[in-house]
Formats: C-alpha cells, sequence, structure tokens
C-alpha cells in the first residue's frame, strides 16, 4: 500500500529557485544590492499617482467650475501652500539669527551657509505609512518637480526640527531617511551626555544606549535634546525632542529613548539645505 | 499554461498585496498584520498545483518583492518554499477540513510574518501580533477559499 499520494514534484528547479531567491536576499540585506531598482519602482508607483490625482483633482476642479467655486478654491490652495512654505523656512531663519548673535565669529560662515538659494522646500509625494507604523524602514519620497541636483546626506527640516536626511534621488522625486528609520544615526546630545542616536524603527522614537545606572536619572525624564552638530550633517543645538523613556539593559547600562519633536505625518513641506555644513 | 492566465494569477496576488499594505497601515495599531497576498498566492498553487510551479513562483515573488517589499528576494523565497510544500502534500490538503487547511494556511502566513519581521524589522517583533495574526488570518482563509474558487470557476472554466 501506497504511504504518500503520488506527485510530481521536481526538487531540482525548486533548489535552483531557493538558491537564487536566497542570494537575491543577501545580497540585498547586507549590500543593498537592490535599492536602486527599488528606488526606480517606487518613483514610477508615485508618477502614476500623482497622474491619477491630478487627473480626479481636475474632474473636482471642474466641478467645482460649475459652482463658480474654481478660483476660489485655486486662490486658497495656493495661500495655504504659501503659508506651509514660509513656516518652514522661517525655521531656519530664525536659527540663523540666534546663532549670527551667539557666535559672531561665525557670521560669515553661517550668512554663507543661510542663503534663500540653499534652502529649497519641498512638497512630501508620499510616506509608507505600512512601513512607518510596522517595521524598521521609514522613509518618505518628496516630490522634485524642477530637478534640482540634491546629493546625498543633506539635513532634511520640517515644522521647527530636523526629521531626517537626503538619501538618494530617482526620477523626480528625493528619498529621505527619516530620523526614526533604524539605519539612521543622529549625535545627539543633553545637559548630561552625547551620544550617537538610532532610530528605533517606530514612529517619532530614536534611541540611544550609555553608561550609567537607571536610578542616577530617573528625574531626567522629559529633559530637552538637542543636536551635538557631530557628524557635520545637522546643525548643532537644534531641538530634537525629548527624553520620553530610560530603560535598563545591564546593571551599568540603560537605554534613553528619545521621543521626536516633529511628526512627519502632520508636516506636508520639507526644507532641504542643499550645501554641506561642516561642524559649526 | 497561457500567459494571460499567469497574468491574471499575478494581478490577484498583487491585489492581495495591496490589500494587506492599505489596511496593515490601521491594523498594526491593534496588533493585527493581515495577509491577504501570501493567502491568495497560497490558493492558487493550491488550487492548480499542475500550472503553478517553481518559476511561476520565483516570477510573483519577484514582482510582488519590486513593487511590496523592503528587500528582493524575500517574497520569492516564501513563494518557492511554499509552493515548494503544497506540491508535495497537495492531494492529502485535498481530504482535509476546511478548518485543518485554514489552520495550514493561517500558520504558513504567519511563520511569514515572524521570519518577515526577524529578518527585516527586529525591533517590532511581537507575539502577540503572530497570536492575532494567525486567528485572523484563520478566519480570513475561508472567506477567501470560497471568494477565489468562485473567481476561478468564473475566469478560467468560462
Amino acid at each position: 500500500m501506497a504511504r504518500s499520494t503520488p506527485t510530481y514534484t521536481p526538487i531540482r528547479n525548486y533548489a535552483i529557485a531557493l538558491i537564487l531567491s536566497v542570494i537575491f536576499l543577501y545580497a540585498d540585506i547586507s549590500n543593498q544590492t537592490f535599492a536602486p531598482l527599488r528606488g526606480i519602482v517606487s518613483a514610477s508607483t508615485l508618477y502614476v499617482q500623482i497622474i491619477s490625482r491630478s487627473i480626479t483633482e481636475n474632474i473636482r476642479f471642474t466641478f467645482a467650475s460649475f459652482k463658480q467655486n474654481k478660483y476660489l478654491l485655486q486662490e486658497n490652495k495656493k495661500l495655504r501652500d504659501q503659508i506651509l512654505q514660509i513656516g518652514s523656512k522661517d525655521f531656519v531663519e530664525k536659527k540663523d539669527n540666534e546663532n549670527k548673535v551667539q557666535i559672531t565669529d561665525f557670521q560669515d560662515t553661517l550668512s554663507n551657509i543661510f542663503k534663500p538659494n540653499d534652502i529649497n522646500v519641498y512638497k512630501i509625494a508620499s510616506i509608507d505609512l505600512r512601513n512607518y507604523f510596522c517595521c524598521s524602514s521609514h522613509k518618505i519620497f518628496l516630490h522634485n518637480p524642477n530637478k534640482i541636483n540634491i546629493e546625498e546626506n543633506f539635513s532634511v527640516f520640517a515644522g521647527t526640527s530636523y526629521v531626517g536626511q537626503t538619501k538618494k534621488t530617482y526620477m523626480n522625486f528625493i528619498e529621505v531617511i527619516l530620523l526614526s528609520d533604524r539605519e539612521h544615526v543622529l549625535p545627539i546630545k543633553s545637559d548630561f551626555f552625547y551620544c550617537d542616536a538610532r532610530g528605533k524603527g517606530k514612529p517619532m522614537l530614536i534611541s540611544c544606549k550609555l553608561n550609567y545606572q537607571n536610578d542616577d536619572l530617573k528625574n531626567k525624564i522629559g529633559d530637552i535634546v538637542f543636536t551635538s552638530g557631530f557628524g557635520g550633517i545637522f546643525l548643532k543645538d537644534i531641538e530634537i525632542g525629548t527624553i520620553s523613556e530610560i530603560v535598563s539593559i545591564t546593571s551599568n547600562e540603560i537605554e534613553v529613548v528619545i521621543t521626536l519633536k516633529t511628526n512627519p505625518l502632520e508636516e506636508n513641506f520639507y526644507g532641504i539645505i542643499s550645501k554641506d555644513i561642516n561642524e559649526i | 499554461m497561457k500567459f494571460k492566465n499567469h497574468l491574471i494569477v499575478l494581478l490577484t496576488i498583487i491585489f492581495g498585496f495591496w490589500l494587506d499594505h492599505y489596511f496593515n497601515q490601521f491594523t498594526i495599531r491593534y496588533f493585527l498584520e493581515l495577509n491577504f497576498g501570501f493567502l491568495i498566492f497560497s490558493y492558487w498553487v493550491f488550487a492548480m498545483p499542475e500550472k503553478i510551479h517553481s518559476l511561476a513562483a520565483v516570477l510573483y515573488g519577484l514582482a510582488v518583492d519590486l513593487f511590496f517589499s523592503n528587500a528582493i528576494g524575500f517574497n520569492m523565497l516564501f513563494f518557492v518554499a511554499t509552493s515548494y510544500i503544497i506540491h508535495l502534500y497537495v492531494f492529502r490538503f485535498r481530504i482535509f477540513s476546511y478548518f485543518q487547511l485554514s489552520v495550514f494556511f493561517s500558520g504558513s502566513s504567519t511563520f511569514y510574518i515572524a521570519c518577515k519581521y526577524l529578518l527585516l524589522s527586529p525591533n517590532n517583533y511581537s507575539y502577540l501580533v503572530l497570536i492575532l495574526s494567525f486567528v485572523v488570518n484563520a478566519i480570513l482563509w475561508v472567506g477567501l477559499y470560497q471568494i477565489m474558487r468562485a473567481f476561478r470557476r468564473r475566469i478560467f472554466y468560462n
């Protein structure tokens, strides 16, 4: 009597397919081999989304014009966008003025850094919400219709603080890695520590490990954390967030969890300081 | 199987992953990860094992990886492995009850979710997500099975 049902499943083909998949997966996880390919596919998908969205908006506008509201709607949208853009630029200009007062020796450098042409404001094209809420990869795409040349590792801000840094450009889109991405490292400081904070892969959270005892730092929850300026990507003394949790790892090691100040989900416009800055 | 039919199968799988992509951003807050895409792929292999072999599994996996994954090769690997296991035991599965099938396919999809978290996002790994997803995907499988069977009969036998 047969012990198993007769099936024809050639193991060789499956073994080859399995090995091929493993090679692809390993190459991509360890060396990001296919990142450009994925980026191009993401950018193409975004194009399709934007085109379909603009078609929908056009239809909506057509209906609105029938009700003689078209002009008002356009004007309203334009003004709203301008207010958000001004708000984003205002943050950098304020910081520029503060720094000019505090560090008079570097006035020339700072004024060079913050020439209006060096700050570009971009509208968000998409945010991968599924990964943002569940997984390690936290990225957004910014719309770059004028194809302004943006290099890797320029700091990106939104609202009143930094949110991440540029990673790559695909077609008309700029990929930005957020501070909460697991691969992102941000040099930070508070009044009692300096460290390189790594994204936790959870919304608005970064953390760093310190050699302290938990009891020493119980009253530090709620303290403000700033950028330290090390690394030359982010300006120093920009408020990044507050300490929200301190977790003991071993008897002499703790993890300080920081909740970021800016929520990327609430921002429409992102500024990129498109000039390399050294430590200031 | 004709290219057109492969395209239909692939489109249903991509539709499943799109549903996951859309719904999971809301459900993940309640520790639940739906897995329509993987279940739809499993259904097709289960329903038409003689037509979906290793090459189809690799190509479907590659397409899904390109559009939905954070790493090329992940879905390829799981599609090939799942396809192989289903092919091995396909006739035994035919005598399984709905409950047994639900447990098997939901278990596979939970294993897929667990590996996804372990490989691509270890910080977010959670047993609660796995347990809840197992239960909900088991329930979803029954409905999905009925819908996909009706769809298959309509498309492939007309």
